[in-house]
């Protein structure tokens, strides 16, 4: 999430007319800015390759935070982010330097926000390709530049961590200026943390990234990089001002949502909100729109003014944010199904990406199925739900959507549950992936032998390196979002980094592959897989439960089917001693009392059909080994 | 006339911990007996008031271990409780007893200060399974115990006797039970081993060095005592007993068809007209109180009708006498009867021996 306004000092911006008191700062007047000294600017870099350390030191050597204010890792504000060590949103600090205005727009940091990603990089010139020295390019740094160079912005490259021992900043340079086609000595050598280097990106950045164009007097076109909900002041969406001239306050129009709304203000981050009287074309900046809902802002859409003077086109680019996994939540006390509501309505306020819907499972009971728009966007959510509003959740297996063909009629299919069983339409597809993975050559044989296993097709190969190699591979998203990153990561002990973006669809064989406990499917533990893997799948599951299912009066059969067709099979064999063996000196009380400690137990078990089943049983059969994943 | 009632007595005293046994005993405390004793005959003072005009038809002396006392001590403390309490003549007095704390002698004088049934800790004829359960006796003590017991003149004997114990395989079940039969004792009891947590084996268990019980064999064990003892003459007249006609355990039988009891001792627990109480469990905590003159009770509880309900049908199945299926809807015990874990039996459901095994399904099943 990007800083709300002040939010997280628990107080309202100071109003203008408090301000007045106080001296202000030559720049405050923002279109007074000439357009020819203002560069706009984001930094591309891999999780942990100082990013944000490097926006750190650009913000102590403009002055724009005093020494004392500043704060490891300025840019990074939810706590969550912070023992992350990612960036979930964009934001954006205008710095002053040497007479110029410097945007620097911070991007997301991963696979999730690719979108978000394109979109704060619209609102940019230039970008920095910040790439550790000691580590080297990683995939996500990689598909991030073709994502700037794509969109015609000025690359500065930069290699980082040069004070660590381990770097090998003229090995790295080499890769760099091979990617880039350019002259190893046009790579700047920075160390963030000691601020070696860093004016020199300043300066690069003011020489070598083109201004801003744009016309203050034409119809007004911002772009939504980013939007956030503040409880005390509505939605406040981060700008770009393309073209014309926005006032701070005005009637604005939304062209995705088609809403129109009285704007409050206008301000810019130095890093704290401050108010301006206006944001003029080329300028970045924060509008307080007015709105309640952060739905209407949604990134990628274009503001623009109410009425005749407004723009008649939107930006090109918008696209609706589009979750891409999903998974059942259950609340485990079903009590607490009211809550969950709640919960999720609070955090779709500030998470435009967020989408559910109730649902109800035979077996989980009352729960909602919410789309993600990647597994870190789920872990995220389902770690805030179960932090910030202390509930406790069963998930499902994350699934991606199918598109289910029968005749001429399509159906987009969220829940493996309402996937026709056996067979019953003609063709289904499935969402694919365009993978790029960068890994140490000595682990290419693993990443084959993986990709191939989740029936991967390669697109191509790369050498950056004698020792370092980019591959590219088309992957079903339902074989990524199970556990392949856990895999990917372990396969190569850490070393192959990933990244990747929506392809489109393909048609797959895919079947859905219901878990049926003594002749009662447990909705639940439906997962549609390829035929091929069926089998494997059913057999796994069964024999999980197996272990997970408590013995009953009567013989379990735990089945794996597909249709009518059972594909695995397991028994959890009748129970046959079930007594207190010793009833004796008297002491009834305490063998009542362990037997109404069972009946407890009983009463918190679920029934499917006959079959007790506790509620541990079901969480532990959905867990997807997801440990490593989110690392 | 009330109803007859039992006396429990607590001896907390044992040679040794074993492992299984999470009763309230303890070795190596030889040195407090003397005052324990006079903490005993001071609680049966002081309980006696509240019990007068009951009529009590048995004495049963548990552990821990009561033979670890002198024979002699025992005479005084059965004296002091037919001077406190009204027994009838033919009252059951019976001793447990570690088959290395009896001689012949010592046997010979409990069946002159009037004990007249002797329990005698076999549980098992197994060396290896012995050692399992971490019992310090040989098989052959048993024998030898129950062969002093004859010759003293003791004509109601009874065997305890543990399965499932791990290593035991059916096969060393049944030479046990052979074994147990050869020395034809009145009565038998055969328990499953249970692992409770506060025990060494339980921690041994827990801590996965030991596995525990398995139950499908523990289960086979059980109908194997079953076939076994009905064939050899005993009746089964609770899930774990077994006896010659006329010599079920008049005490142990009061617990389960919920007749009063007093409990002496420490930790020893109490039951009358739907009260339970219980004395506080430490020996020093107890003697403490008992010799400043109070009751040492450490807690109580009074059964409400659901409580009593559950515990009136749990072990009026435990008996074998059954509960008339006119308590419960047709719905809740037809099943069981269908599968076989019940028998209607002229109105009254009475478990089948698959029905013992699954006695807690049943109890929670019926009573919903």
């Amino acid at each position: 999430m990007a800083f709300s306004v002040q939010v997280d000092r628990g107080r309202r911006p100071a109003s203008a007319g408090s301000d007045a008191r106080r001296p202000r700062p030559y720049h405050w007047c923002a279109v007074s800015t000439e357009i020819s000294r203002i560069r706009n600017f984001c930094i591309v870099a891999h999780i942990d390759h100082g990013k944000s350390t490097l926006a750190d030191r650009m913000l102590e050597l403009t002055h724009t935070v005093d020494q004392r204010a500043m704060r490891a890792q300025y840019l990074d504000r939810m706590d969550l982010e912070r023992e992350r060590g990612i960036t979930i949103k964009a934001q954006a600090v205008r710095l002053f330097h040497e007479g110029y205005e410097l945007n620097l727009i911070d991007t997301p940091g991963h696979v999730d926000f690719t979108y978000e990603v394109s979109r704060s990089l619209a609102a940019c010139e230039g970008a920095i390709l910040l790439v550790d020295a000691a580590q080297g390019l990683e995939a996500q740094t990689l598909a991030n530049y073709h994502l700037a160079r794509d969109a015609g912005l000025t690359i500065i490259p930069a290699l980082n961590k040069i004070d660590l021992p381990a770097a090998e900043p003229a090995k790295r340079a080499e890769e760099l200026a091979k990617l880039l086609g350019s002259d190893p000595a046009e790579i700047l050598h920075v160390s963030a943390k000691t601020g070696e280097g860093v004016a020199d990106v300043l300066k690069a950045v003011i020489d070598r990234v083109p201004h801003p164009e744009g016309d203050l007097r034409a119809p007004l076109q911002a772009l939504i990089f980013d939007s956030a909900f503040d409880t005390y002041r509505g939605v406040i969406a981060y700008i770009r001002v393309k073209q014309g001239t926005l006032p701070s306050s005005a009637t604005i129009k939304l062209f995705a949502t088609h809403v129109t709304s009285e704007a409050e203000e206008t301000g810019v981050m130095a890093p704290e909100a401050t108010p301006v009287d206006a944001l003029g074309p080329g300028e970045v900046g924060y509008l307080v729109t007015g709105l309640k809902d952060v739905h209407h802002a949604k990134v990628g859409d274009t503001i623009t003014l109410a009425g005749k003077q407004g723009a008649a086109e939107p930006l090109p680019g918008y696209r609706e944010p589009k979750p891409m996994v999903w998974s059942g939540l259950y609340p485990a006390d079903g009590s607490d199904y009211s809550a969950l509501r709640e919960a999720l309505d609070r955090l779709k306020l500030s998470d435009s990406a967020l989408v559910f819907e109730p649902e109800t499972s035979q077996a989980l009971g009352f729960g909602f199925r919410v789309g993600f728009l990647g597994l870190l966007h789920m872990d995220i959510v389902r770690e805030r739900l179960e932090r910030e509003f202390d509930l406790e959740l069963i998930s499902t297996a994350p699934n991606v959507e199918f598109h289910v063909f029968r005749g001429t009629e399509e159906t987009v299919v969220h829940n493996p549950a309402e996937m026709p069983p056996g067979g019953d339409y003609d063709r289904v597809e499935e969402p694919v992936i365009y993978a790029t993975i960068i890994t140490p050559a000595t682990y290419l044989g693993a990443i084959f032998e993986l990709c191939q296993a989740r029936r991967g097709e390669m697109v191509d190969m790369e050498y950056l390196t004698p020792e370092r190699v980019e591959v590219h591979y088309l992957l079903p998203l339902a074989e990524v979002v199970f556990d392949f990153f856990d895999q990917l990561k372990s396969k190569t002990r850490g070393f192959a980094s990933l990244d990747y973006e929506p392809w489109g669809l393909q048609e797959a064989r895919l079947v859905r592959v219901d878990i049926v406990l003594h002749g009662e499917p447990v909705d639940a533990f439906s997962s549609v897989v390829h035929r091929d893997k069926a089998y494997e799948y059913g057999k796994k599951m069964t024999e999980r439960l197996k272990e997970l299912i408590p013995r009953q009066l009567f013989d379990v059969a735990i089945q794996a089917s597909i249709g009518s067709k059972v594909v695995a099979r397991e028994t959890v064999k009748a129970k046959r001693k079930d007594v207190l063996a010793k009833c004796y000196g008297g002491d009834i009380t305490r063998k009542r009392k362990l037997l109404e400690t069972q009946k407890k137990g009983k009463e918190r078990m679920r029934r499917v059909g006959k079959v007790d089943v506790p509620q541990d049983a079901f969480i532990a059969a959905l867990r997807v080994d997801e440990g490593a994943r989110k690392k | 006339m009330s109803t007859p009632a039992g006396i429990y007595v607590h001896i907390p005293f044992c040679l040794t911990r074993c492992g299984y046994c999470d009763f309230n005993a303890y070795a190596g405390m030889d040195e407090l007996k003397p005052r324990y004793l006079e903490a005993l005959f001071r609680e049966a003072e002081l309980a006696s008031p509240g019990w007068t005009g009951t009529e009590f038809v048995s004495v049963f002396l548990g552990g821990g271990t009561p033979t670890t006392l002198e024979a002699a001590d025992l005479r005084v403390l059965l004296a002091h409780l037919r001077d406190r309490y009204s027994l009838t003549a033919d009252a059951e007095t019976t001793t447990e007893a570690n088959p290395d704390t009896v001689t012949e002698g010592s046997l010979a004088e409990l069946l002159d200060a009037g004990f007249q049934r002797v329990s005698i800790g076999a549980q098992s004829f197994d060396p290896a399974v012995l050692a399992s359960l971490e019992r310090i006796h040989q098989p052959a003590s048993v024998r030898r115990a129950v062969e002093a017991a004859r010759r003293a003149g003791f004509r109601n004997v009874s065997l305890d006797l543990i399965y499932g114990a791990n290593g035991e395989t059916l096969e060393s079940w049944r030479r046990t039970l052979d074994e147990a039969l050869a020395l034809g004792p009145e009565h038998l009891s055969a328990y499953a081993l249970t692992i409770e947590p506060a025990t060494s084996l339980g921690r041994k268990v827990a801590a996965g060095d030991v596995p525990g019980p398995d139950p499908d064999l523990q289960a086979d064990m059980f109908m194997l005592a079953c076939e076994a003892l009905v064939e050899a003459g005993y009746g089964h007249y609770e899930i774990s007993n077994w006896a010659r006609p006329g010599f079920e355990c008049v005490h142990n039988l009061g617990y389960w068809e919920r007749r009063p009891y007093l409990g002496l001792g420490a930790g020893a627990h109490a039951y009358r007209d739907d009260v339970r109480w219980w004395n506080v469990r430490p020996p020093e905590t107890y003697m403490e109180k008992v010799e400043a003159g109070e009751l040492p009770i450490g807690g109580s509880e009074s059964l409400d009708p659901s409580d009593a309900y559950l515990e009136e049908v749990f072990l009026k199945l435990r008996i074998l006498e059954g509960v008339p299926s006119s308590w419960f809807d047709h719905q809740r015990y037809e099943p069981y009867v269908q599968s076989g874990l019940l028998v209607d039996h002229l109105g009254q459901l009475v478990p089948t021996e698959r029905g013992m095994l699954l006695l807690n399904e049943l109890v929670l099943g019926l009573t919903g």
